[in-house]
């Protein structure tokens, strides 16, 4: 019984260490830079449709919202999928192209 | 000629009804990421659900029972208690990601939080199921849902290669990203083949006092409604594929999902979509929260219908009340909407084998349905639906953790 017991505990600790660890662990470069570079490109249309008076500034805002809230998890998580120098600089490259987006947006929305 | 205009109604009805927050999400996050590639699911789930409201409606219309009430007489309590608990919970989850589709769409339209509409959606959705008939909440909410057919205007605008898109009806194997391309997949079969659709259907030829006259009816509606219906979830994947994949914008967030008629369609097209999202998110909101209460009265032995006064049939009236209050509270709360329905449709999709198997040995019952049981092409769609279902349920959870980012 007390075997099976600490058997248990062994399993449970396992599981919830595997948990936190899944929990916690940063998406890929890969799909980190996907996900920035969406949003850029979301941004870049949203601009472009506002120009044409085809979406509202109260629509165009909430993008812009959204792309910042993106940008802020990604920021915070980029770090761990970072390896090597060149792993940086195209983090930083995507992180400046978002950012660049919602300056425009912004600007485009009167912000 | 009154058959005529019932038929046309049915049809109607079924289109309308057709596209809501999982057809429209997990159709444009396919389309944006794998082009035309994932029609053939549409075409697939389309198909299978057609199939399945046929075979319940014809059911429904020779025994005059509902399909979960033959479930639980055939099967016995004991059995009945897992498609019960099944369907019970996975619709409680599509009921919530469909308040907060509405809810979203109320956020686009005005500026406003879509967690400080889900109450108020919540009451109004009561309000028309407690004061309202079945033919309000079946045929009004459908009839203005017709909205929908924007999204086959915005892809009739952005001129599709109709040959690319003819041979991508066809199944087809991805060249890259498998898991999330099997995960979408998943995700919209599941959006096409949710349970409520068929046991909302059961129950509404018995509101609708069905006949064996109506087979003719149930035949047309389920077939001719459910293609059209299922034409402008393509549609809504053509124009994602059109607007967002050569961009390379994937859907993380249903803010960006309106863009994908604003670019056709200009400013309409922004319009049309919020009012497409919150319209058919609010017409199966009514439909879920009563499919739901009718899956718990038909099991309980309750008396139910959506025509009675709700002190006649007080039970049934109590469920849909606590139901679509409770599906409110996590978007209230501020659960991501988009998150919500992805993973609704996945546990969706893993739950039709508990509704989909039984139908099998129903459908080949003389005693329930005399002459009118399945001839050879209903009983081979039957097995290979069950067989999709019992694939859908096996490959769900892993996809869930290797493709649901």
């Amino acid at each position: 019984m007390l075997q099976s017991a600490s058997a248990r505990r062994a399993a449970l600790a396992l599981v919830v260490g595997a948990a936190i660890a899944g929990c916690g662990a940063a998406p890929e470069l890969d799909q980190q830079l996907e996900t920035l570079s969406s949003w850029t490109a979301t941004l870049e249309l949203a601009k472009e449709r506002h120009g044409a008076a085809a979406i509202s500034t109260t629509y165009a805002t909430q993008l812009a919202d959204a792309a910042r809230s993106a940008l802020g998890k990604t920021e915070q998580q980029i770090g761990h999928a970072v390896h090597s120098r060149i792993d940086s600089s195209y983090a930083a490259d995507a992180l400046d192209s978002l950012r660049g987006a919602i300056r425009q947006l912004d600007a485009e929305t009167g912000r | 000629m009154k058959k005529w205009g019932e038929i046309a109604l049915g049809v109607v009805t079924s289109i309308g009804g057709f596209l809501e927050v999982g057809s429209i999400a997990t159709s444009v996050q396919g389309g944006a990421i794998f082009h035309f590639q994932l029609a053939w699911v549409l075409v697939l789930g389309t198909a299978s659900l057609a199939f399945l409201m046929e075979m319940t409606g014809r059911l429904a219309a020779v025994s005059r029972r509902t399909y979960a009430d033959l479930l639980r007489e055939r099967f016995g309590y004991r059995f009945f208690v897992v498609p019960l608990l099944a369907v019970f919970i996975v619709s409680l989850l599509v009921l919530t990601s469909e308040i907060g589709g509405v809810a979203i769409a109320l956020q686009l339209a005005t500026g406003i939080a879509f967690r400080w509409w889900a109450i108020p959606i919540a009451l109004i959705g009561w309000l028309l199921l407690w004061r309202g008939t079945f033919s309000i909440v079946e045929q009004g909410t459908a009839m203005l849902g017709l909205v929908a057919l924007t999204f086959a205007v915005g892809a009739v605008k952005l001129h599709p290669d109709w040959g690319t898109l003819g041979r991508a009806l066809l199944p087809s194997t991805p060249s890259r990203d498998s898991a999330r391309y099997w995960y979408i997949a998943v995700s919209m079969l599941g959006a096409s083949i949710s349970p409520y659709l068929y046991l909302f259907y059961s129950a509404g030829a018995i509101e609708d006092a069905w006949t064996i006259e109506y087979l003719s009816v149930n035949r047309i509606t389920a077939g001719l409604g459910n293609l059209f219906g299922g034409g402008l979830a393509i549609a809504a994947l053509v124009t994602a594929a059109l607007v967002f994949e050569p961009r390379g914008i994937q859907v993380d967030r249903y803010e960006q999902i309106a863009l994908v008629l604003a670019t056709p369609l200009g400013r309409a097209g922004l319009v049309l979509f919020i009012a497409t999202l919150c319209i058919t998110c609010f017409g199966s909101t009514l439909e879920i929260a009563l499919a739901i209460a009718y899956l718990l009265a038909q099991g309980f032995g309750w008396q139910w219908s959506e025509n009675l006064k709700p002190g006649k049939d007080a039970r049934f009236s109590t469920s849909y009340t606590v139901l679509i209050v409770l599906a409110a509270v996590p978007i209230a709360l501020g659960a991501d909407p988009l998150q919500l329905t992805n993973l609704s449709m996945v546990v969706t999709a893993a739950s039709l084998p508990v509704t989909v198997i039984p139908l099998l040995v129903l459908m080949n019952d003389g005693d329930v349905l005399d002459t009118h049981v399945n001839g050879w092409i209903s009983n081979t769609a039957l097995v290979v639906i069950a067989l999709l279902s019992v694939v859908l349920l096996v490959a769900a959870l892993p996809l869930q953790l290797l493709g649901g980012g």
